[in-house]
């Protein structure tokens, strides 16, 4: 044109062509990895203890490995280090080395018969900034993730354990890695004379196989006879917004109107349409409502005792304000028919609080639901995919892991100095635990048979959502693997959607803002 | 064409002071989005030309804004990580050592802020380089608070809510998606009248009436409105009676319709309140029969009466409608409501269904073959038994013979063997639900059938 393109759309309207755009088609596979057998099938009356033991059953042998071949000539003082099955084996003065589950003793963390005993209903606990009262490890080091104040060992202990029982750890080794209750590691060292294991080394069980790119639509055209197709469209990006916030007050939700604008390739000029016509999916990473939990925090329980001592058996429907899901429903099916979405659930969305969250029921979405899979027939995923959270699925290809926010977050807690959110998402993955705290302080379904949350396969994007800003970087595993990590902040807050290009995995942000004066 | 928008723009921000985006414009007009863009800043300049300050605008700016120096955003969170990579690796691992710092990756942020015309000069002050500025809006005064712009969508969404997005969102110039995949929906949700309605209704019920496609449409337009809230469950009130003569004929006894009747009441009660959109304080005295158990059934009725009196004369639709959408509602099962009040909604429906699918004639007291149906943990139909028949002979000997014989029959299905459910909350279970099943099916058996397990 006439080289001055951005005020293209700063004239009269003209002969200027104006094309309609089509979107980059997405290629999509839902995985089951995390979706809770419904109704009758779901029971809760296992013990959690089962979970750390299927944990550890299932770790167990690739910390092993790792660890004997890290350690087979570890050598101190002429001793070379020997393997020990169970923890309590360990003897004084000898150098040996044992596989188990951490479990971290903190001050603060919230502890369940306190609960249970002071109060009858069920509120959420107050919110804890971080469970260690800073104290700190005592370790010798000052700095690293455990590091606290002084000496003295009044804040954090770490402990080993496993079926046999537990083992404290020391050691000034331990002050400078992250450790949260859940993880599995393997430690080598020796027992001291307080019968406190001293900790030399510690290996964990790192990233698990990654599977190449497109194996997840090959092995299901493979499975079911279909030719393997080699030739595919280039991929177009995957767009990944979390923490929309809709509240139902009308006041601040214009950002939502730009995004969506932005999405639906109205807004912007001809070329930042172009770009929009290439993202070929959105992702919503956990709270797009900004209060749709149905657990009633301490506030709002104590204004309602307060209010007239009128106590509502269960759920007083007169008090449902339908404007937020109305507004979100109203919002995804104006981005429906154009972009296909996967809505993840997070900690203030109305579904089940513990993980893994089950998918937001299609009655939420009255409009939505036309694009959603009939509930007894799925061909196939939906076009609009409402998913669990934490949700593992393939897109493009590439195998996505995702969550909306609360194990990273309840890592958070535990970690006394740290507040880089990138590693602590980066030893999630090392520990291959998409929730190590759970169950221990992040609520979650009692699983009997194995621990879901056990990464089975290396995923080549690992996105959480809710994080306070917008991070991202690579991480490296032993086989080759590699791994986008992106910390998606929340819209609400920061106008920021995370555009990731699915042919090279490089994240870029888009950034919605209104001019502020002032 | 040129004279259309001017026309129209004169009228709705001059005349009526309305704020306009390109939005409401290519709506209205039925333009392409980037046309309507151009238009407006066509008329903008003109009106200003007339008459300065007539018409204020604001404007969209697509860019890249300037790196900003202070030492919070991107760079800081480099530094953190240094300082802490340096002293120790956070995590060993196997892996390559990590290098000592963070490779810059330099990620490419694209800003769209939204200004005011007073504004721009210094918002585009704070681009690196523009992509792209278009008018967002106009409006006949300034703009106080930018966040009331996002009444011109709420508009649109209102006014344009009939049409289909899939044929006329072409266009208003929106990105297309050849793949996208829309089920036609028997329930529409507010407001499409676009006549999307799956017409597989054919059940074997007499009184399915050829007026069901249309009232469904009919009914789907007000869906989530409050009237019609509440004159769902009226209507659902109201037809037990014409509704149910179908069903009760193939049960024998029409006394024990009353129960019947209100616990389908209460079903479709709940299953209203329950998937409608909107819901309202009028479906908390819903919401309560639903919880209470069947025992308070007299309670609830008064309830559900005062409420449904008013909204039926409120909402004069005919009975025939009405059954019609129970119909409709009956055959569209989402919810799986977990009471007692339930359990006989659903044996209602589950029933409802059995007459449907199978023939009228399997429901017949003599029945030649076999029927199981298991719904809901339990198996429930009739079988073939051998069973014992002694008779007085001639010469005054007792003769007991064995022939086969049918007997209905309902149990349970066996229990999941991992959990071990204690044996008095089964025995709990199966009385409750048996009791319940008790007054809502007697048709089914004899009093006997209530003895039947164990």
């Amino acid at each position: 044109m006439n080289g001055d393109s951005h005020a293209d759309l700063l004239q009269a309207p003209g002969n200027l062509d104006h094309p309609v755009l089509e979107r980059s088609p997405s290629a999509y596979t839902p995985l089951p990895t995390y979706q809770l057998p419904k109704g009758e099938h779901r029971h809760y009356q296992q013990q959690y203890a089962d979970m750390y033991f299927a944990r550890l059953a299932q770790l167990k042998p690739a910390v092993e490995q790792i660890a004997s071949e890290a350690w087979a000539d570890f050598e101190i003082g002429g001793e070379t280090a020997s393997r020990k099955d169970r923890v309590l084996d360990v003897r004084q003065g000898e150098l040996c080395w044992v596989a188990g589950t951490v479990y971290m003793e903190m001050p603060l963390k919230p502890n369940v018969l306190e609960d249970i005993g002071k109060e009858h209903w069920i509120a959420a606990p107050p919110p804890r900034v971080k469970y260690d009262s800073g104290v700190g490890w005592g370790g010798d080091s000052e700095r690293g993730a455990h590091a606290g104040g002084g000496k003295g060992l009044a804040g954090a202990q770490i402990m080993l354990e496993d079926e046999s029982g537990r083992l404290r750890l020391t050691g000034g080794y331990l002050s400078g890695g992250l450790l949260v209750t859940g993880a599995i590691v393997a430690v080598v060292g020796t027992e001291n004379s307080d019968g406190d294991f001293e900790v030399l080394d510690l290996r964990v069980p790192d990233l698990p196989r990654q599977p190449p790119r497109w194996e997840t639509e090959d092995g299901d055209a493979a499975l079911k006879g279909k030719s393997v197709t080699k030739k595919r469209d280039n991929a177009g990006k995957v767009a990944i917004v979390s923490g929309l916030g809709v509240s139902g007050v009308e006041g601040d939700t214009l950002l939502l109107d730009l995004l969506m604008e932005h999405l639906l390739g109205e807004s912007t000029d001809p070329s930042s349409q172009q770009q929009a016509a290439s993202i070929s999916r959105l992702i919503i990473a956990g709270n797009s409502l900004s209060h749709g939990s149905p657990i009633p925090s301490r506030e709002e329980l104590a204004a309602a005792t307060k209010k007239g001592g009128r106590k509502t058996y269960g759920y007083d429907s007169s008090s449902y304000n339908a404007a937020p899901t109305d507004r979100l429903d109203q919002w995804l099916a104006a981005l429906l028919p154009s972009i296909p979405i996967t809505l993840l659930p997070g900690e203030q969305d109305p579904t089940s609080t513990s993980l893994p969250q089950q998918p937001i029921h299609a009655a939420m979405f009255p409009h939505g639901r036309a694009y959603m899979n009939p509930p007894t027939a799925p061909e196939g995923p939906g076009w609009f995919d409402s998913t669990t959270n934490p949700a593992e699925f393939s897109a493009d290809g590439w195998r996505f892991l995702g969550t909306g926010g609360q194990p990273v977050d309840d890592v958070y807690k535990y970690l006394p100095d740290c507040e880089e959110r990138l590693e602590m998402m980066e030893a999630m993955l090392r520990w291959r635990l998409t929730a190590p705290t759970a169950p221990d302080t992040l609520w979650c379904y009692p699983f009997q048979d194995g621990d879901q949350f056990v990464m089975k396969e290396c995923p080549h994007v690992y996105f959480v959502g809710n994080q306070p800003k917008f991070e991202t970087t690579v991480v490296e595993g032993p086989l080759g693997q590699q791994v986008r990590i992106v910390a998606v902040p929340r819209f609400r807050e920061t106008g920021e959607v995370v555009l990731l290009d699915c042919e090279t995995l490089v994240p870029e942000v888009v950034r919605f803002e209104i001019f502020d004066e002032g | 064409m040129a004279q259309d928008y001017t026309e129209w723009l004169a009228i709705n921000v001059l005349n009526e002071q309305q704020l306009v985006s390109y939005r409401s414009l290519s709506r209205a007009l039925k333009i392409h989005s980037n046309l309507a863009k151009q238009m407006l800043y066509d008329f903008h300049r003109k009106q200003n030309t007339k008459k300065p300050r007539a018409v204020h605008a604001t404007y969209l700016i697509t860019g890249t804004k300037r790196k900003e120096i202070p030492n919070d955003g991107t760079h800081s969170q480099r530094e953190g990580d240094d300082t802490v990579m340096q002293s120790s690796p956070p995590l060993p691992s196997s892996s390559a050592p990590k290098p000592d710092e963070h490779d810059e990756e330099p990620i490419a942020v694209q800003t769209v802020m939204l200004v005011k015309e007073e504004n721009v000069l210094q918002a585009k002050a704070k681009f690196e380089s523009i992509t792209g500025t278009h008018i967002y809006s106009l409006q006949a005064k300034g703009l106080g608070d930018l966040q009331t712009l996002t009444e011109c969508n709420r508009k649109i969404a209102a006014d344009y809510a009939s049409e289909d997005p899939l044929e006329v969102w072409k266009q208003y110039g929106t990105i297309q998606n050849p793949k996208v995949k829309r089920r036609t929906q028997r329930r529409q949700p507010p407001p499409p009248r676009a006549p999307m309605v799956k017409e597989a209704v054919a059940k074997a019920t007499p009184a399915a009436p050829t007026t069901k496609p249309t009232t469904l449409k009919k009914e789907s337009s007000k869906d989530s409105q409050d009237s019609k809230l509440a004159s769902k469950p009226s209507s659902a009130k109201a037809t037990p009676e014409p509704a149910k003569k179908p069903p009760t004929t193939k049960r024998q006894g029409s006394d024990i319709f009353k129960s019947f009747a209100k616990g389908k009441s209460k079903a479709k009660a709940a299953q209203e309140s329950q998937e409608s959109a909107g819901s309202t304080p009028k479906t908390a005295p819903e919401d309560e029969p639903m919880a209470s158990f069947s025992d308070e059934d007299d309670a609830d009725e008064g309830d559900v009466d005062v409420v449904e009196d008013v909204p039926k004369v409120v909402d004069g639709k005919s009975k025939k409608e009405r059954e019609a959408e129970l119909q409709a509602m009956m055959e569209h099962e989402d919810e799986v409501m977990a009471d007692a009040a339930e359990v006989a909604s659903e044996q209602a429906e589950g029933d409802v269904n059995e007459g449907a699918i199978d023939k009228p004639e399997s429901q017949a007291a003599e029945e030649p073959k076999e029927t199981v149906q298991v719904e809901n943990g339990r198996r429930r139909g009739r079988r073939r038994v051998m069973k014992k028949k002694t008779v007085k002979d001639e010469d005054g000997y007792l003769i007991t013979k064995e022939e086969a014989a049918w007997e209905s029959f309902s149990e349970y299905e066996p229990a999941p063997k991992k959990i071990k459910v204690p044996p008095t909350t089964s025995m709990n279970k199966s009385t409750t639900a048996a009791a319940g099943k008790k007054g809502a099916k007697p048709g089914q058996g004899n009093i006997m059938s209530f003895f039947s397990k164990k």
